[in-house]
Order: C-alpha cells, then sequence, then structure tokens
C-alpha cells in the first residue's frame, strides 16, 4: 500500500502535479484507439477527402459490414482458434504430466533432465528459427495446422510452473492415496490433478494468448494465404496503406480482430495478470 | 480384523546417518501400542516403515508371520491417520472414504454400508457431504479415523494425530480414541511425543530415544520401573528430580549420599552396583513436606506451584541443588520457609554413567 | 504386486533368497512415461534444432543442401557485412530507448496506482489492456497515428498550427517512433511487476518512517526504492531480453528502413534465411543474438536466485 495518509499542506500541488502526469499518460494510451474506433466508423471516402471528419457525424459501420463479408478474416480467425486451442490443450496436457513426473517421481536422470529443460527457458525463438524451419521443410509441415502447433509444445515454461505448483502441495496427500491403494497414474489423475486448476487456468490462458499474438513462426511456416492466422494475415493486409481498401475498412478489420481479445482479458483479468507477474517473479 | 506385527532387527539410514539402530518388537493382536520419544528419535520413520511409506535398509517386518515390507503400502492391510489428516480437499467426505475401497473394486453397496456404519460409530452422518474444507479440525480428524475404518484393517497407525488440536479436544478425543480402540478391537499403533497421552491411551509403551529402544513396558513399569535415566526423566510431570549421589554399600541396601552430608536409604540390593558415578532419583510425588530438621534433608523453599488437590513446593537444598516435592492441596508452606524434605527410600532410582536404572526389589 | 525395487547392500547379507524391500521412492525407469512426452517435443524441437542451428552456422547452407563447411566463415561475412553491424547497432539503440523508459514509467505507474480505489484499478487495467493486443494491431494503430497529414499526431498538432515529426519516414526519428510504439504495447507488464513488489513491503515500515516524520519524498528514497531494487533489476533484465528480440513492429513498421536504420538483428535474420535463404549465415547471425541475449538471460537467473533467498 501506498504511504498512510499523513496530511501535510505542500501535499497537495504534489499530488495535483502527479495526477496530471497519469492523465496525460492514460490519455496517450487511450487516444490511439479511440481514434482508430473513429476512423471504423467512417466512409472511406469521406476520410480521404478530409481526415478530420472524423471529429463528426456521419458515422457508419460499413466498413464491419464490409469486414464480416470479406471471407479471409472468418479463416484466419477459424486457424488462429483450431492453432491456438490446439496448443493450449496440448500444452496443459503435457505440462501436468511433466510437472507431476518431475515433482512427484523418481526416475533415473531425473535431476539433471529438469536443469537441461530450465536452461531451455533461456533459449530465444531466434536460436532455434532456422533448424526448425529447415525440419519442417523436411516432413512436409509447413502450411498445416501440425506445423504451428507442434513447436510452441517444446517450450519448457509450462512444465516449470506446473513442477512447481504439483510441488507445493503436501506429500501426506499422495502417501494417503498410495494407502489407498492408488496407482501413480490414479493418484496424479484423481487426487493430485483436480488441485491443480488455478494453475491450468493460468497457464492455459497465458499460452493461448501467446499463440494468438504470436507473429514470427507463423509468417515463416504458413506462407498460403488461407493458412494465416489472425494475427499474420492482418498484418499482410496492411502493407500497402495508401493503395488499400480505405484507411476506414482497415481500422475496422483492426478493431474487429482486437476486440475479442480485449474482451477476454477484461474477463479473465485476475489470470493474466497473475500469470504475468507470477511467470517473471518465478 | 486384527492381527500381530513383528518388527525384528530393523534399521534404516538416510544417507551416511542412521536414522533406527537394529530395533526389534513384537506387537500383539489388539493391542494399543504406543511410540512414545522426543522429536528426531525415529518413531515416526519407525511407523512409516510399518505402512511402507519408507524403505527398510534392514531386517523384517511381518504381520500375522508375513512378510509385509517387501509390499506396497495399499496391499499391507494397513490405515493410517496422518498428523495433517490428509484428506482429499476436492471430495466429498463420502468419497474420501470411499476412495480407497472403490481403488481396489469393492462394490459399491458394501462401500457404502461400511461409509455409514463408520459414520455412525463416529457420530458424524451428517458430514458425510461436506468437504474437508467446511469441517473444523476435530471433525477433519473424525473423517480421517473414519477413512481408515471403512479399509478394515489390520491394524491402525496413527501418526500424532492429536498435536493439531486445540487442549480441550486433545483431552475429549484422547477418550474418545480409547473408547474406539476398545470398540473395534484392533491393534493400534500410536506414535507421539506426549507422554500423557501415551500413559492414559497405551496398553504398552514403547520409548524411544536416538534411534534405539529404550524400555519397553506398561505405562505403570515405565512409570514406576524405568529402565533408563531417559525414561525416568521424560514421563511424569513434573519430571523426576535427579540428583548427584555418591554410594555406600555397607549395608544389604545402598545408601545414597548427596553433598552436604544428605543421605537416603534406599532398598536397592548392594550388590547389584559397581562402583562409579551416579545419579539418584526420586518423584516429587514421593518427597514429603515435614518440619525442618525432620526429613532426609533441609531446603528453603524457592517457588509454589499450587495445582489445587496437590502443591508442588521447588525447594533449595544447602549445596543449591533443587528437589521438587509435594505437599497438600491447601499447604501452608510460603516462599523463603525453611521446610524439611523427606524421601521416600523404597521409591528411589539409581542410575549409573550410561543411564541405565535400579529400583527397589519388587514386592 | 512387486516392483523393480531399490536393491539395498544388505540384501546380499540376508541367508537364502529373500524379496527386497519395496521402496516407494526408489527411481523407477517406468515413471519416465509422464516426461517422455513433452521430452519428446523438447528434445526435437529444442534442443536438436539449437544445436542444427550451430552447426549450420559453419556451413554454407540453403534450402536444398547443408552445403559446405566453411569453419568460421559466416561468421567473417557478418563481421564484414555493414548491414549486419548496423542492425547490432540498431538493436542496442532500440534497447537503450525502450527499457529505461519502461522501466521508469511503469514504476511510476506502479507507485501512483498502488491504492484500492476504484479508479485505480480501473487505470491499472487500462494501462496493461495494450499487453494483450497482437504486434499487428499495435503497430497498425501506430502507423496510423504517425501518418503524415492524416494521423492523430499530425492532426493534433494541426491544431497547435504545427507540422508532426515525421516518425516513420525521418531517419532520424524512425527508430523513435518504434520505440514509442514498443512502450505503448509494453508498459503493463513492468506496472505490474512493480505493483506486485510494492505490495510485498510490510505495512510497518510505512507506519514506523510516519512516526519518525518522513515526508513523501524521503519516504520513497529510503524505504520504498531500496526494498523494490531487486525487482527493478528483475524488469530491467526481462525488458533487455524481450525488447532485444525486435521484430514485429520493425518489420510492419518501416521494413527496417529508412536505408536499414531501424533494421533490428531478428529482422536481419529475417531477411537473411527466409528471403535471401542463405541458411548458413542467417544461423550464425542467429546464434550472435543467441549469445547475447543468453548474457542477460543468465544475469536474469542469477538475480531471481539470490531475490529468491531473501524472498
Amino acid at each position: 500500500m501506498s504511504a498512510p495518509a499523513v496530511s501535510i499542506k505542500g501535499r497537495a500541488f504534489g499530488d495535483h502535479l502527479l495526477l496530471a502526469l497519469v492523465i496525460l499518460l492514460s490519455i496517450v494510451m487511450i487516444a490511439p484507439v479511440l481514434w482508430v474506433i473513429g476512423l471504423s466508423l467512417k466512409d472511406n471516402a469521406e476520410l480521404m477527402a478530409d481526415p478530420n471528419s472524423v471529429f463528426h457525424a456521419p458515422y457508419t459501420l460499413k466498413n464491419y459490414i464490409n469486414t464480416v463479408g470479406t471471407s479471409s478474416v472468418f479463416i484466419w480467425v477459424r486457424n488462429s482458434i483450431i492453432v491456438s486451442g490446439g496448443l493450449t490443450l496440448g500444452t496443459l496436457i503435457l505440462s501436468s504430466l511433466a510437472g507431476y513426473g518431475f515433482a512427484r517421481l523418481n526416475f533415473p536422470g531425473r535431476d539433471v533432465l529438469f536443469v537441461i529443460v530450465l536452461f531451455g527457458l533461456a533459449v530465444p525463438e531466434q536460436a532455434v528459427l532456422v533448424a526448425r524451419h529447415q525440419i519442417f521443410s523436411m516432413l512436409k509441415f509447413h502450411n498445416t495446422y501440425q506445423g504451428l502447433i507442434l513447436p510452441g509444445l517444446s517450450a519448457p515454461f509450462g512444465v516449470f510452473l506446473m513442477t512447481q505448483y504439483f510441488k507445493a502441495i503436501p506429500k501426506e496427500l499422495d502417501e494417503a492415496a498410495m494407502l489407498d491403494n492408488a496407482g501413480r497414474f490414479r493418484i496424479f489423475w484423481k487426487v493430485l490433478l483436480p488441485l491443480t486448476l488455478p494453475a491450468q487456468a493460468t497457464l492455459g490462458i497465458f499460452t493461448f494468448l501467446g499463440a494468438w499474438n504470436d507473429y514470427f513462426w507463423p509468417l515463416i511456416s504458413a506462407t498460403k494465404k488461407d493458412m494465416f492466422t489472425l494475427t499474420v494475415g492482418m498484418a499482410s493486409t496492411q502493407t500497402n496503406f495508401a493503395q488499400s481498401e480505405g484507411i476506414g475498412f482497415l481500422m475496422a478489420q483492426a478493431v474487429f480482430a482486437g476486440a475479442p481479445i480485449l474482451i477476454v482479458y477484461l474477463f479473465f483479468q485476475k489470470y493474466i495478470v497473475t500469470a504475468v507477474s507470477g511467470a517473471a517473479v518465478r | 480384523m486384527t492381527a500381530d506385527i513383528e518388527i525384528r532387527n530393523v534399521s534404516k539410514q538416510f544417507g551416511a546417518m542412521t536414522v533406527l539402530d537394529h530395533l526389534s518388537l513384537s506387537i500383539r493382536a489388539r493391542e494399543f501400542i504406543v511410540f512414545l520419544g522426543p522429536s528426531g528419535c525415529g518413531k515416526s520413520t519407525l511407523l512409516r516403515m510399518i505402512a511402507g511409506l519408507e524403505a527398510v535398509d534392514s531386517g523384517e517386518i511381518a504381520i500375522n508371520n508375513e512378510r509385509i515390507d517387501h509390499l506396497p503400502p495399499g496391499k499391507r492391510g494397513i490405515a493410517m491417520v496422518f498428523q495433517s489428516y490428509a484428506l482429499y480437499p476436492h471430495m466429498t467426505v463420502r468419497d474420501n472414504m470411499a476412495f480407497g475401497l472403490a481403488n481396489i473394486g469393492v462394490p459399491g453397496k458394501v462401500i457404502e454400508a461400511r461409509i455409514n456404519e463408520a459414520a455412525r460409530i463416529l457420530e458424524m452422518p451428517h458430514l458425510l457431504d461436506r468437504k474437508p474444507g467446511q469441517l473444523s479440525g476435530g471433525q477433519r480428524q473424525r473423517v480421517a479415523i473414519g477413512r481408515a475404518i471403512v479399509k478394515e484393517p489390520k491394524a491402525f497407525l496413527f501418526d500424532e494425530p492429536l498435536s493439531n488440536l486445540d487442549a480441550a479436544l486433545r483431552t475429549r478425543t484422547r477418550i474418545e480414541l480409547a473408547q474406539l480402540h476398545q470398540r473395534l478391537q484392533s491393534t493400534m499403533i500410536f506414535v507421539t511425543h506426549d507422554q500423557v497421552e501415551a500413559m492414559t491411551l497405551a496398553d504398552r509403551i514403547v520409548v524411544m530415544n536416538n534411534r534405539k529402544i529404550d524400555q519397553i513396558g506398561t505405562p505403570m513399569e515405565i512409570y514406576e520401573r524405568p529402565a533408563t535415566k531417559f525414561v525416568a526423566g521424560f514421563v511424569g510431570a513434573p519430571a523426576m528430580n535427579f540428583v548427584d549421589a555418591t554410594l555406600d554399600k555397607s549395608g544389604e541396601n545402598v545408601t545414597a549420599r548427596f553433598a552436604d552430608g544428605i543421605s537416603v536409604q534406599t532398598e536397592i540390593a548392594s550388590s547389584q552396583l559397581t562402583d562409579g558415578k551416579y545419579t539418584f532419583g526420586i518423584r516429587s510425588e514421593d518427597v514429603r513436606i515435614v518440619a525442618a530438621g525432620q526429613g532426609n534433608a533441609d531446603g528453603v523453599v524457592d517457588v509454589l506451584e499450587r495445582l489445587g488437590e496437590r502443591t508442588l513446593i521447588y525447594a533449595r537444598l544447602g549445596d543449591g541443588q533443587q528437589i521438587v516435592g509435594s505437599d497438600a492441596g491447601n499447604s501452608r508452606v510460603a516462599v523463603g520457609d525453611r521446610i524439611g524434605l523427606a524421601f521416600d527410600g523404597q521409591k528411589s532410582h539409581l542410575f549409573n554413567e550410561t543411564g541405565r536404572a535400579w529400583h527397589a526389589r519388587e514386592a | 504386486m512387486v516392483d523393480r525395487l531399490a536393491m539395498t547392500p544388505t540384501a546380499t547379507l540376508a541367508a537364502g533368497v529373500r524379496a527386497p524391500t519395496a521402496d516407494i521412492y526408489a527411481p523407477q525407469w517406468r515413471n519416465f512415461i509422464f516426461v517422455a512426452p513433452f521430452l519428446f517435443f523438447f528434445t526435437t524441437l529444442l534442443l536438436f534444432p539449437l544445436l542444427w542451428g550451430m552447426w549450420l552456422s559453419f556451413h554454407k547452407a540453403d534450402t536444398f543442401s547443408s552445403g559446405n563447411f566453411v569453419g568460421f566463415g559466416n561468421y567473417v561475412r557478418l563481421y564484414h557485412d555493414k548491414v549486419f553491424l548496423q542492425s547490432i547497432w540498431n538493436t542496442f539503440y532500440f534497447v537503450l530507448l525502450t527499457v529505461p523508459t519502461l522501466a521508469l514509467i511503469g514504476l511510476f505507474l506502479a507507485l501512483c496506482l498502488n491504492r484500492r480505489t476504484r479508479t485505480a484499478a480501473v487505470l491499472r487495467t487500462l494501462f496493461f489492456s495494450s499487453s494483450v493486443l497482437s504486434v499487428t494491431i499495435v503497430t497498425l494503430i501506430w502507423r496510423i497515428v504517425f501518418i503524415p497529414n492524416v494521423g492523430l499526431l499530425s492532426t493534433i498538432y494541426g491544431w497547435f498550427g504545427a507540422t508532426a515529426p515525421a516518425f516513420i519516414s525521418d531517419p532520424n526519428l524512425a527508430m523513435v517512433g518504434i520505440a514509442i510504439a514498443t512502450i505503448w504495447w509494453c508498459i503493463g507488464l513492468p506496472m505490474m511487476l512493480f505493483l506486485s513488489a510494492l505490495q510485498q513491503i510490510p505495512q510497518d515500515i510505512y507506519e514506523a518512517a510516519a512516526l519518525d516524520n518522513a515526508n513523501r519524498w524521503q519516504t520513497l528514497r529510503s524505504i520504498t526504492l531500496p526494498s523494490i531494487k531487486r525487482t527493478f533489476i528483475l524488469v530491467i533484465i526481462i525488458q533487455i531480453v524481450l525488447q532485444f528480440q525486435l521484430f514485429g513492429q520493425a518489420w510492419l513498421m518501416t521494413r527496417g528502413g529508412p536505408n536499414n536504420l531501424t533494421k533490428p538483428l531478428v529482422l536481419y535474420i529475417y531477411d537473411t534465411a527466409f528471403r535471401r535463404w542463405d541458411l548458413g549465415l542467417g544461423a550464425a547471425a542467429s546464434e550472435i543474438l543467441f549469445i547475447l541475449i543468453l548474457i542477460a538471460a543468465m544475469a536474469q537467473y542469477l538475480v531471481t536466485r539470490s531475490r529468491g533467498d531473501q524472498a
């Protein structure tokens, strides 16, 4: 919490200055978004003639109707959903299993392997890009869903998160279950996994968001227009601003693409924030 | 169901450290036996070895004459109540109790019947559909016991189950545990560091110290004829008085001499004792308060503790050592008074340097 | 059911044949099955490509063949490649622009918004919401804002009768423009990290300071800031690692221009490996990037390790 309210007269000015700064920053944060929304609600021709027309009526939903009419966007959304959903599901399954294995089970080389996985956290995407691209070329995985989903499954973050979470559950629960004649998998499935739901939610949302917004890998792996994810697809329409279908239309696309994510964010705020600050505080 | 348990020459190491050193013990069927000892003495480890949660490094454990130390925990026919209860938080009480039986394929009706019977015995049928998070500490403990009962095990293991309860609840639960034992007539092994729990619940107590068993006996045996100085000091409150003494073996029975010329006539045969340094031990209830000059020793009263039914008098001898004695509850003694202490020679104990104990001959 | 068990030395001492004791915590091969699926992907798609990438960097490779072994040849070429050196410089410049700014603004916001009022909560949400957008949308927004004559910036400058700086096309300002967009995008994370650090400072310290008549500035300087020193270092290092990997904003806003002045290392790699298909060279460049990031990441690991002792 901030310092307790001990009132001193001189604070009033300091307070107002700080307030002004915060307001200024808030304006900087929100003004571009409002601008974009405004642009999306204007007719393209009108905008070309007079940019300032953004500030007054008439407003129109024409651009949005056209966006909906453009089939590509929906294909891209579908791809994004499949890829992000698939990666999230895969990550949750793999990370939970591996997390349990590292946290609770003993097998030869366990500690060494865990350290290696930990080091994997430091490897940036770029260091493995070129080689991955080659591998997938050989396997003919480019422009496929598996090509977009599989690389993400190698990320150690989820395993690290789940391992820490499993370790925090008291061992007595496992022991009681062993005395209850539960085998190792049963203990995982029926006793421990249900207790990890908060971590699953956090990891799931974090993974989904990351996959949805991913740009680099889908850019180089999905080169055919109908395999684009939403992020890549939208970027591809950005190229020629001047000759494009019109600023209003472009902005409508942006809003169309960004709004769902923002809505999801507003709903799942708690988990996203926990994921982000928890992950870095590791 | 009940069983006798045989522990033969069992040892355990954690790395370089020996945690249990060639222990042997026979537990009879239907017995309520308590492993008593301070933290780190190995009692929990021994319990966990019986349960199968720790490996036996050498030696054997057998139930009803069949070796079990090579079996996994679930297959030993044993149920355990953990100190923290270890209830499954996301399952209802009913499911908690059913889990073990469901895992080995016991028919639903049988499970249902057993759960209801256990709930009846423990007076908790109204709790069956709640989750552990909604229960109080005492209720959770019942569920933990209920989970053990439904398995109809050959033996019950309790790992300090009363430690997490508050004082009033602890006393009540102690009594209920004793009643449970009477009712189920099962072998029960109970681990604790609290000597009151041990004394009140046990048929026999196994006093453990420093990785070894110091004594196995009934509560009264442990209390009246402790085998070692450790046992003597650990059991009984307030702790036994220990005074350094030299021995006068001139008579048939030993006379103990303290510094300051105080002497106490014991009923311990002189022939049994070799020479050396000894410690004299006597319990506070065997030290009576008399007028100054009329007992074995005189002392000045340091502290008084009134307990209601008796008063503990902490008196300082001439050489500075402190002795605790007992007087009536309405004793008139005051701090600073000079009093006499009368030691009951028949209840005296002698301990040598290694802690071995001698007592008066049996009557 | 007897598992594969830990064989103890004393088993050989016992007379006759006896089944070894059960140790539920002994290592067993069959427990591998839980970590195997993940390890499969980890090895094939992370470890192996990592090593292969290094191997590739020592070859003259393209998509059709691994080519000839050229030793450090690729690295030498990089050393002499002005564009590569420019891109390293660009990356450092960019990191210098963004990281301190992100840390300071993030800290400022955390200090101001660390209250339980509804306004503060709303503002916290606002400042974090940009972080959930994709780079595509962010760059779309900021390109429109920066567009000469028509964009938001120009419009606002127009109200005061001035011309807006050309953040995209001006060689001196292009990187700054990208930095502004990036700061707008990434401010949420530093703010959140500082917030959680501030919330871990016990209230009693502030009360003691108040009793000691410390004014706000003194409290800030002597109590608050030292308490979050570790977090500050953490934020800096995380941001360094993150911003080193700049790609999308540069590619979409300026294409690395004008004159390669906004071309970061990752864009160079993209260009080299996936447009010119000079895979060996691209791999070499990415190894250089990896080394630079590794140093920063190592520092982060060490800081969090000792922070863990403190926490």
